[in-house]
């Protein structure tokens, strides 16, 4: 496991839920509501053939865009409805995958989430989400 | 705090509470509830990971393809629920083993996937994945999946697969 953060300035995020920790760690930087998050990729996330794994792309992206969601709700109990992926090209062990989570629009009960994920600038991996406010109807 | 090799001994045993080791430590044998016929898939690299993963018996003359895990506590979030990204790991995994048997190619690599997390599942819950080819091109495949925890219905999703290495 490598706990250093991958660029200066960028610190750990406090991550609860287990399946997170099993998988991170993963580190942020910047204001509540503007956070860039970033991971590097080891070699207990890639495949056979050596990139990141889809499945890991996509915890990826629920873990940050929902991090997102929970600074813009004042930690809300929230849960995941929909996540629409596409995996645009590949990323290997030892990248760096950053994103900046993005608010389409939120709405009393939903929140329309959406982010580029990439590699030295280089789009790698598009997600949108719709996340649900328990308790909002 | 005690020092020395029995301290190191005493963390070797059980490593601490909430960190990654210890939820590793904590999947050992073949988990409980699982079907006879579950064979365990040999993994590599994120697979091997949070799996084991298993694969079960064909069904409808071989048109649904099934696979099962069992979920363990590694693969839960803070409300008690299965995490959505474990769902999504699985459903990948089990779409992606579809395209490779159905086109007898080398590998496949997922171009989108789309889910819609339909209901929770719990610690223990022994998950199927059944996963139906919907077209078949030359080189793109197209696929659909739902997850199931008894009857319970966990998430639906349907994916686009790039077949690499067509034979």
């Amino acid at each position: 496991m490598s706990g250093e953060p991958p660029f200066p300035g960028f610190v750990p995020t406090h991550l609860i839920d287990p399946f997170e920790i099993y998988v991170g760690p993963v580190f942020e930087a910047g204001t509540s509501g503007a956070k860039t998050y970033a991971m590097r990729i080891e070699a207990r996330h890639v495949n056979r053939r050596g990139v990141l794994h889809g499945g890991m792309f996509m915890t990826l992206a629920d873990l940050t865009l929902g991090q997102a969601v929970w600074d813009a709700t004042d930690k809300a109990a929230v849960v995941t409805l929909n996540m629409q992926c596409h995996f645009v090209k590949s990323a290997v062990e030892g990248d760096i995958i950053e994103v900046v989570p993005e608010f389409v629009r939120r709405t009393r009960a939903l929140v329309f989430m959406r982010g580029d994920f990439t590699v030295k600038g280089e789009i790698v991996f598009t997600a949108q989400s719709v996340w649900k406010l328990l308790g909002q109807s | 705090m005690q020092r020395g090799r029995s301290h190191i001994a005493l963390q070797r045993e059980t490593p601490y509470q909430g960190t990654a080791s210890y939820y590793a430590y904590l999947m050992t044998e073949r988990p409980q509830g699982l079907p006879e016929e579950a064979r365990e898939i040999p993994s590599v690299g994120f697979n091997d990971y949070v799996g084991p993963y298993y694969r079960l018996p064909d069904a409808e003359d071989g048109r649904l393809r099934r696979f099962a895990f069992v979920i363990a506590e590694k693969h839960m979030n803070a409300g008690g629920s299965v995490h959505g990204g474990m769902l999504m790991a699985f459903v990948d995994m089990a779409m992606g083993q579809t395209s490779r048997a159905e086109t007898g190619a080398k590998g496949g690599s997922t171009v989108s996937l789309n889910s819609d997390f339909v209901g929770p599942g719990r610690l223990h819950d022994v998950v199927e994945a059944r996963v139906r080819v919907t077209r078949r091109a030359r080189t793109m495949i197209f696929l659909s999946a739902e997850l199931f925890a008894g009857d319970r219905l966990l998430l639906v999703a349907t994916g686009l697969w790039k077949v690499l290495g067509a034979p």
